[in-house]
């Protein structure tokens, strides 16, 4: 490793990183100690706002409860078929519209009109659709998620450049032949960022569907604690749930890297 | 070497044209207009001929250059290469452009092989034929390296080396070292001289600098804008292997002064 190293640049730079770590580090601190304090001095009701310990001590109880696996593991399947579905369902369709500028010119209004809609009022919609189990929540992440890798999929691979797509038709090259071989690979880090809000957004779909209509799942349970003014209780699912987005991030940021490793430290 | 071909098309021998354009023209419709990028173009191009196209922008060189890789239609009139019609692009003819077009994502290697899988060729023949030209190019030492790791001059190098690993006849070159400084351009116009002399590659060079048209080739096609067309064609009889040196003489200066006069005459002022 390069610890030893009296890199000058390389040693500023980590004293840098180090400094906006320590920075980040405060601002945590202050936030949750306000968090903290904010209800023991009085300043806010505690059942509207427990204090920050009160919602790791809830957190610790939720999680050893035996009814708690199976609320999350409806939920984490949800967000997982979701996000899978939707992005390769965004996938193929971005692709069909950028292969065939017909099929883009025809049906460009219609998936820009769909856009347009806020998704969510589709929720009471799908459960009248595909009943209070699984498979409604599923539809609503698969319809909020799909959208932003369908997009980033046709404008990827319209911004082959030109004389790549020259230099393969001067040799001869096939269609699916430029397509494998450089146009998707061009297209991949913008598809990418697709696919990473693609997960946020299944997230979401997945919650707001539980919130409408389920007896299972962790956005019921958001549901039921709140009426139950439990809601030390509702910020630990929120953090359970904040943990799924930000592990799933994180491995989608670890694929990327692994993936798209010639992009060069500018493009990050 | 540069003479004119005058046996019979289609009859095979030393003398046919490897390249030849017989009132090849270009029309563009604009807003509704026609608009002549080039005036129909009588040309034949012997066998290891190096022939280089130069006039300002919109002299139609580049448009030539595409109908005749088969990378665009012509509007009347034909290219033909080896005696037949260009319809389509063909693997005998290579082209090269301004950027280097390297894939980010294969090392130089892997680049320069990659017309190779597209041929569906991934022998051990073709992959010493890379390491060859490669070594031939001078880049040897970055064979395993990515294209960002690479200056520009030494990307063109990697984009010369994927067309001559798959050996096409006729080699077309679009302003190749345009982006390239001054410096880097004459080392590579020297490299491209010695290799494509010593491969018998016929090659057609697209350029607007004089100087490197005459030093490089055996014939030079001036070309005038509006409506774009030849106005006159400088054979350059300067022995080979060219050298620097002969840039200092007089016949050479005369040369240079013959293109500038086809250039000026073709928009009549100067």
């Amino acid at each position: 490793m390069t610890t030893t190293t009296a890199d000058p640049v390389e040693h500023l730079a980590r004293r840098e990183r180090l400094r906006y770590r320590l920075m980040s580090l405060v601002i945590v601190m202050v936030i949750l100690g306000a968090w903290e304090l904010a209800p023991r001095l009085g300043l806010v009701s505690s059942i509207i706002l427990p204090p920050f310990s009160a919602v790791v001590g809830a957190l610790f109880t939720l999680v050893q409860q035996p009814f708690f696996l199976g609320h999350f593991i409806v939920t984490l399947r949800e967000i997982v078929i979701g996000f899978v579905l939707g992005t390769l369902i965004g996938f193929g369709i971005g692709t069909a519209l950028a292969i065939w500028p017909s099929a883009k010119r025809v049906s460009y209004p219609f998936v820009v009109g769909f856009q347009a809609i806020p998704k969510i009022v589709f929720a009471p919609l799908f459960i009248a659709w595909f009943g209070f189990g699984e498979t409604s929540k599923v539809v609503m992440a698969v319809v909020i998620a799909f959208f932003p890798v369908l997009i980033n999929t046709l404008v990827g691979l319209e911004s082959v450049p030109e004389d790549a797509r020259r230099l393969m038709r001067s040799i001869k090259a096939t269609q699916w032949q430029t397509f494998y071989k450089v146009s998707l690979p061009h297209a991949l880090p913008v598809i990418f960022a697709g696919v990473k809000a693609a997960l946020t957004f299944a997230v979401i779909g997945a919650i707001v569907g539980e919130f409408v209509g389920a007896s299972v799942g962790l956005g019921y349970l958001v549901d039921l604690y709140n009426n139950q003014l439990r809601i030390d209780r509702v910020f630990a699912v929120i953090t359970i749930l904040a943990a799924i987005g930000a592990g799933g991030y994180f491995l989608l940021e670890w694929l990327d890297q692994k993936l798209i490793f010639w992009r060069s430290d500018a493009d990050r | 070497m540069a003479e004119a071909s005058s046996g019979p098309p289609g009859l095979a021998g030393a003398a046919e044209p490897i390249v030849e354009a017989r009132g090849l023209a270009k029309t563009f419709s604009v807003a509704g207009s026609e608009v002549v990028a080039l005036e129909g173009v009588d040309l034949s191009i012997a066998r290891g001929e190096f022939i280089s196209f130069v006039g300002p922008s919109g002299c139609g060189k580049s448009t030539f250059l595409n109908m005749v890789a088969g990378l665009l239609p012509a509007s009347g009139g034909e290219a033909l290469v080896k005696g037949v019609k260009v319809t389509e692009p063909s693997r005998e003819v290579g082209f090269m452009f301004q950027s280097p077009v390297l894939l980010p994502w294969r090392t130089v290697e892997q680049n320069v092989l990659m017309p190779a899988e597209v041929f569906g060729r991934k022998d051990a023949a073709i992959r010493q034929k890379a390491r060859a030209v490669l070594e031939a190019v001078g880049l040897e030492g970055f064979v395993g390296a990515y294209p960002r790791q690479l200056s520009g001059g030494m990307q063109q190098r990697v984009a010369l080396a994927r067309i001559l690993t798959y050996e096409p006849e006729v080699l077309l070159m679009d302003e190749p070292f345009g982006a390239l400084d001054e410096f880097t351009r004459e080392a590579m116009n020297l490299e491209l001289m010695r290799i494509t002399r010593a491969a018998g590659i016929t090659v057609l060079f697209v350029t607007h600098n004089i100087t490197e048209a005459v030093f490089m080739s055996d014939r030079v096609v001036v070309m005038t804008p509006r409506p774009g067309k030849v106005s006159g064609i400088v054979d350059v009889g300067l022995p080979r292997p060219r050298a620097i040196a002969q840039m200092q003489q007089q016949g050479f200066a005369d040369l240079i002064f013959e293109v500038r006069g086809l250039l000026g005459q073709g928009r009549g002022e100067h």
